[in-house]
């Protein structure tokens, strides 16, 4: 979540791209940056949006 | 663990949440809080886990544990004092749509916050685009009334009357909103009265271990139950019929994942999000997992954060299962949750059909309406629930006429109903051959026809089940759909929102304007059924035909009598 610098409102609604998680500042130690810059919450997320995506590419 | 103290103290929490629902209930406004009970209490920990809970709405107790660690997390804990009160409606902070308020009220014991007493209300009328808060015909949440993120409307024991102003100058029934916000707190007095009181028979530190020790075993039992179900990937899919702006269906798209004592709902190959308020928020979409979860296990297991602790849910930003600002959302909390919810069901019924039910009517109707009341001049605002047939299921037929499964709600008696709003109610009908058949049929749906008293009635609605049938499990067969048909005054024939008024939607609209003579007629849709008809218990059947839920052409012709 990026609130303004005054703190009183948001100005970036920051999700988790794979479970779709919030993510405020104070989760931020425990998310995980993608090669390719998308956040996730854990990496659990990033592990489990690999192993979907390749399944389904094998069931397409 | 002591478990006779883990008993002891469960059972005294879960009192206490009853009793702060007791309180709501005698104490509000709105027939939607003291008739209907759109409403729950609840105890959560210092780190927003939800420790105890009444047996109110499901939908608010799922989706609350989210909304306190938003809070928390907005609002750290050295910042609170004695006496503070939070309030919180805001979908896109852990929120499940905006009519629902929610009140935190910090534990102190000996200068340290043990924990919160919570209460979560759906207040009828919110402000924005129509009188009594679902606008089937939203685009953003700015029409949906007003957001509250994380506020202390009371600081140490007073209330901040500029917070108060600020409500009360957003809403078209202030009077109402204020007596239905104070119930709320007074919930979470109460509450904190009794949790103070439970926190000095029996010394803090043994409260916290005890609490946490029931959440071990609540996750114990969900574990162990979670482990009967063979592993695998479980697919399902459903359908919104549409959006109120757009006429076509949105999918719901499921894979249930078991693996030893642990489950992923995935819920990726769901449709980007709505135009239209069908919306739902990672909230609603974590609590339509839980409550699904919690229909299929072991009933008696507490009902704490613990249950939830084995089930993950994924649910990618941007789509119907998790919107991102600004789009509108009410319609996701009560008509998109049951679809969810239906979809993990649907899922395991593959693997565990003895513990599944067939699709429920899965609408709350979510008819609303305001005007100026001819008798008092006061504007008056309602949210009126109605209800459905419930599924089919192995062992049982599913419940006439009842709330869909996230509500838990009671439908408003007609005589009060008739009191507070100026319309009559003609008839109320249970609807022959609208249950699914099966050999367990579906609970029936019903017909509820109202006429306008008044000069004007201003009506919208956000439902859903005009178009896409309740589905049947292991041969069972769909149900009946519901309608909304109008008649207006000197006209012979009935015309849904769409033929009447040019809408997008026969089920989600806004503001129609109903005058004194026209006629409401309200067709709640039936569930699906389970198994095949024709080996339905005939003598089931036969009482069927007597009480008029069957008719005896259905009998022959669909049951084999
Ligand atoms: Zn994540």
């Amino acid at each position: 979540m990026k609130f303004s610098s005054n703190g009183l409102y948001v100005e970036e609604y920051v999700k988790c791209t794979n479970c779709g998680t919030l993510i405020y500042e104070s989760d931020r130690p425990a998310c995980v940056e993608s090669t390719d810059k998308e956040l996730f919450c854990s990496q659990w997320c990033v592990d489990w949006a690999a192993a979907r995506e390749k399944r389904w590419k094998q069931n397409a | 663990m002591d478990p006779v103290m883990m008993k002891i103290l469960d059972s005294t929490m879960v009192s206490v949440c009853r009793e702060m629902g007791i309180t709501l209930m005698q104490t509000s406004y709105s027939t939607i809080f003291n008739e209907a009970l759109d409403f729950t209490c609840a105890i959560a920990n210092r780190d927003g886990d939800m420790i105890a809970c009444a047996e109110f709405c499901p939908a608010q107790i799922g989706g609350m544990p989210l909304m306190a660690k938003s809070m928390v997390k907005e609002m750290p804990l050295d910042q609170f004092d004695e006496g503070d009160i939070v309030l919180h409606n805001d979908p896109y902070r852990g929120g499940l749509h905006t009519p629902e308020h929610t009140f935190f009220k910090p534990i102190f014991v000996n200068g340290e916050i043990r924990g919160f007493a919570v209460s979560i209300g759906h207040i009828a009328e919110v402000g924005g685009m129509v009188p009594g808060g679902f606008c089937g015909e939203a685009t953003e949440i700015f029409h949906e009334g007003l957001r509250v993120p994380p506020v202390k409307i009371v600081s140490k024991g007073v209330h901040n009357k500029d917070i108060w102003r600020l409500l009360l100058a957003n809403v078209r029934t202030p009077r109402y909103n204020y007596g239905d916000l104070r119930a709320l707190i007074s919930a979470v007095d109460l509450g904190e009265r009794r949790m103070k009181e439970i926190y000095s028979k029996y010394g803090a530190d043994v409260v916290d271990q005890t609490c946490n020790d029931l959440m071990d075993y609540s996750e114990r039992r969900m574990r162990a139950e979670i482990s009967q179900i063979p592993d695998g990937i479980y697919p399902f899919e459903d359908l919104v019929e549409d959006d109120g702006i757009e006429d076509r269906p949105y999918k719901i798209s499921v894979e249930v994942h078991k693996t030893g004592d642990d489950i992923v709902a995935d819920f990726s190959g769901s449709a980007k999000q709505a135009k239209g308020p069908i919306n739902a928020t990672l909230g609603v979409t974590l609590s339509a997992t839980y409550n699904a979860l919690l229909h299929m296990t072991d009933p008696s297991i507490p009902k704490n954060s613990g249950c939830f602790r084995p089930i993950r849910v994924v649910a990618p930003a941007g789509t119907i299962v998790n919107v991102n600002y600004p789009a509108p959302e009410v319609g996701g909390n009560t008509e998109t949750h049951p679809r969810i919810a239906g979809t993990v069901i649907g899922a395991l019924a593959n693997v565990i059909p003895h513990l599944a039910m067939a699709a429920e009517g899965a609408t709350h109707g979510n008819f609303v309406f305001g005007g100026v009341h001819a008798a008092t001049k006061e504007f008056f605002a309602c949210y009126d629930i109605e209800v459905v047939g419930w599924g089919g299921r192995s062992f049982a037929d599913g419940n006439d006429a009842c709330d869909s499964i996230n509500g838990n709600c009671r439908v408003t008696p007609v005589e009060v109903f008739e009191v507070r709003y100026p319309w009559r109610v003609e008839d109320w009908v249970f609807r022959e051959d609208s249950a699914g058949a099966g050999k367990f049929r579906s609970g029936v749906g019903y017909t509820k026809t109202l006429t306008c008293l008044n000069d004007e009635i201003i009506i919208s609605q956000m439902t859903d089940r005009h178009k896409v049938a309740p589905w049947g499990l292991n041969g069972g067969l769909p149900g009946d759909k519901g309608a909304t048909l109008f008649m207006l005054s000197g006209a012979n024939e009935w015309l849904d929102a769409s033929q009447a008024y040019g809408k997008i939607s026969p089920s989600k609209y806004s503001n129609i304007s109903i005058r004194k003579g026209d006629r409401v007629r309200l067709v709640m849709p039936a569930g699906g059924g389970f198994g095949d008809p024709k080996e339905r218990d005939r003598e089931s059947l036969r009482e069927d035909v007597v009480e008029g839920y069957v008719s005896a052409k259905a009998a022959q012709d669909i049951y084999g009598l």
